[in-house]
C-alpha cells in the first residue's frame, strides 16, 4: 500500500543542473505553472476583445473577486494608502487560491503543502513590511518595538517580547497555510487508504468520509487563501499606521 | 454580505489565535537555545526564551481578542 505522504513527494521530470544548482523541472514547478496559466487565462480571455461595459459571465465573476479583494485591502490598510497594494494582494490571493484548488484534483500536486513555498511567500511579505516601515517612518519605525503607554521600567522586557512577536508573524503565516494544506491532504490519503484496504462491507464508511472531507477541503482552500491575504493586509496596515 | 463577513472574520480569528500562541512560544525557545549555544550559558537562555516567547504569544492573542471585543462593543452600542 502507498504511504499517505506519497503525494507530497517531489519527482524530477526534466533534470537541469547549472553550476551545482539543481534547477530541475519537477511536478511542483509544473503545478505552479498550471496555477499561473489558469489565473492568467482567466483574466486574459474576457479582456482579449477589450472590457465590455455589460460584463459577461467570466468577467462578472472576476469583477466580484477583484472588488472583494479591494474592499479587504481598503478595510485593513485604508483607502488612501491601500490603493497601490491592491494588485500585489490580489495576485497573492488568486495565486494561493488557484494552487490550493489545483491540489485537490486527483494526481496533481499541492505546492502550498510545501513549507518552502509558503515560507518564501511569508519571508517576502516580512521583508516588504520592513521596507515599507523604514521607508515611511525612517528610524521612528523602531518605535513599533515599544508599545505606547507602558511604564519605563518594563521597556527592557517589552523589547525582546516585541521582537519575538514580530518574528513570529511570518512564521505563523507560513506554518498556518502549510499545516492546513498538509493535514487535510494527509487525512484524505489515510481515509482513502483505509477504504481501499478494508473489506467492502466496511470500506464504504471511510470512502464516504473522503467525499465529505473533500468538500471541507474546498472550503479550507478558500479560507486559507483568505486568511493569508487578510493577515498580509493587517501586517502592512500595522506597519503603515505604526500603533 | 455582512452576515457572511462575520463568518469569515470569525474563521480568520479562530485560525489565527491557534497558531499565534504556539509559534511565538517556539520562536522564543529557539532563540534562547541559539543564544545558549552561542554564549555557552546552557539552560538559562532556553528558560528565559520560553518565558518571553509565551509572553509574546499571550500578548499577540490578547491584542487580537481586544480588537474583536471593541468591534462587538461598537455593534452593541449601535443596537441600543
Amino acid at each position: 500500500m502507498e504511504s499517505p505522504l506519497h503525494h507530497f513527494e517531489v519527482h524530477t521530470i526534466i533534470p537541469i543542473h547549472i553550476g551545482g544548482l539543481d534547477l530541475s523541472i519537477n511536478n511542483a514547478v509544473v503545478a505552479m505553472w498550471v496555477g499561473l496559466a489558469v489565473i492568467g487565462s482567466m483574466f486574459l480571455l474576457p479582456t482579449r476583445k477589450g472590457l465590455s461595459l455589460v460584463p459577461g459571465k467570466l468577467q462578472s465573476v472576476l469583477e466580484i473577486a477583484v472588488e472583494f479583494i479591494r474592499n479587504l485591502v481598503y478595510e485593513f490598510i485604508g483607502e488612501e494608502e491601500g490603493r497601490k497594494y491592491v494588485p500585489f494582494i490580489a495576485s497573492l490571493f488568486l495565486f494561493i487560491l488557484a494552487c490550493n484548488l489545483i491540489g485537490l484534483l486527483p494526481g496533481s500536486y499541492t505546492i502550498t503543502s510545501q513549507l518552502v513555498v509558503t515560507g518564501v511567500f511569508a519571508t517576502g511579505i516580512f521583508i516588504l513590511t520592513l521596507v515599507i516601515g523604514f521607508s515611511k517612518h525612517g528610524m521612528h519605525f523602531l518605535g513599533i518595538l515599544v508599545p505606547p503607554g507602558i511604564p519605563k521600567v518594563l521597556i527592557p522586557i517589552m523589547i525582546p517580547i516585541e521582537i519575538i512577536s514580530m518574528l513570529a508573524r511570518p512564521i505563523s503565516l507560513a506554518v498556518r497555510l502549510f499545516a492546513n494544506m498538509t493535514a487535510g491532504h494527509t487525512v484524505l490519503a489515510v481515509l482513502f487508504g483505509l477504504a481501499m484496504t478494508g473489506p467492502l462491507w466496511l470500506g464504504w464508511l471511510p470512502f464516504g468520509f473522503t467525499v465529505v472531507i473533500n468538500g471541507l477541503e474546498i472550503a479550507i482552500a478558500f479560507i486559507q487563501a483568505y486568511i493569508f491575504t487578510t493577515l498580509t493586509c493587517v501586517y502592512i496596515g500595522d506597519v503603515i499606521k505604526l500603533h | 454580505m455582512s452576515k457572511n463577513s462575520g463568518f469569515r472574520q470569525g474563521m480568520q480569528v479562530a485560525f489565527r489565535l491557534g497558531t499565534e500562541l504556539t509559534v511565538a512560544t517556539s520562536i522564543g525557545g529557539l532563540l534562547g537555545y541559539a543564544l545558549d549555544n552561542f554564549f555557552g550559558t546552557k539552560p538559562w537562555g532556553l528558560v528565559v526564551g520560553i518565558v518571553l516567547g509565551s509572553a509574546a504569544g499571550c500578548l499577540a492573542v490578547y491584542r487580537v481578542a481586544m480588537t474583536l471585543t471593541l468591534e462587538e462593543d461598537d455593534t452593541n452600542n449601535d443596537l441600543e
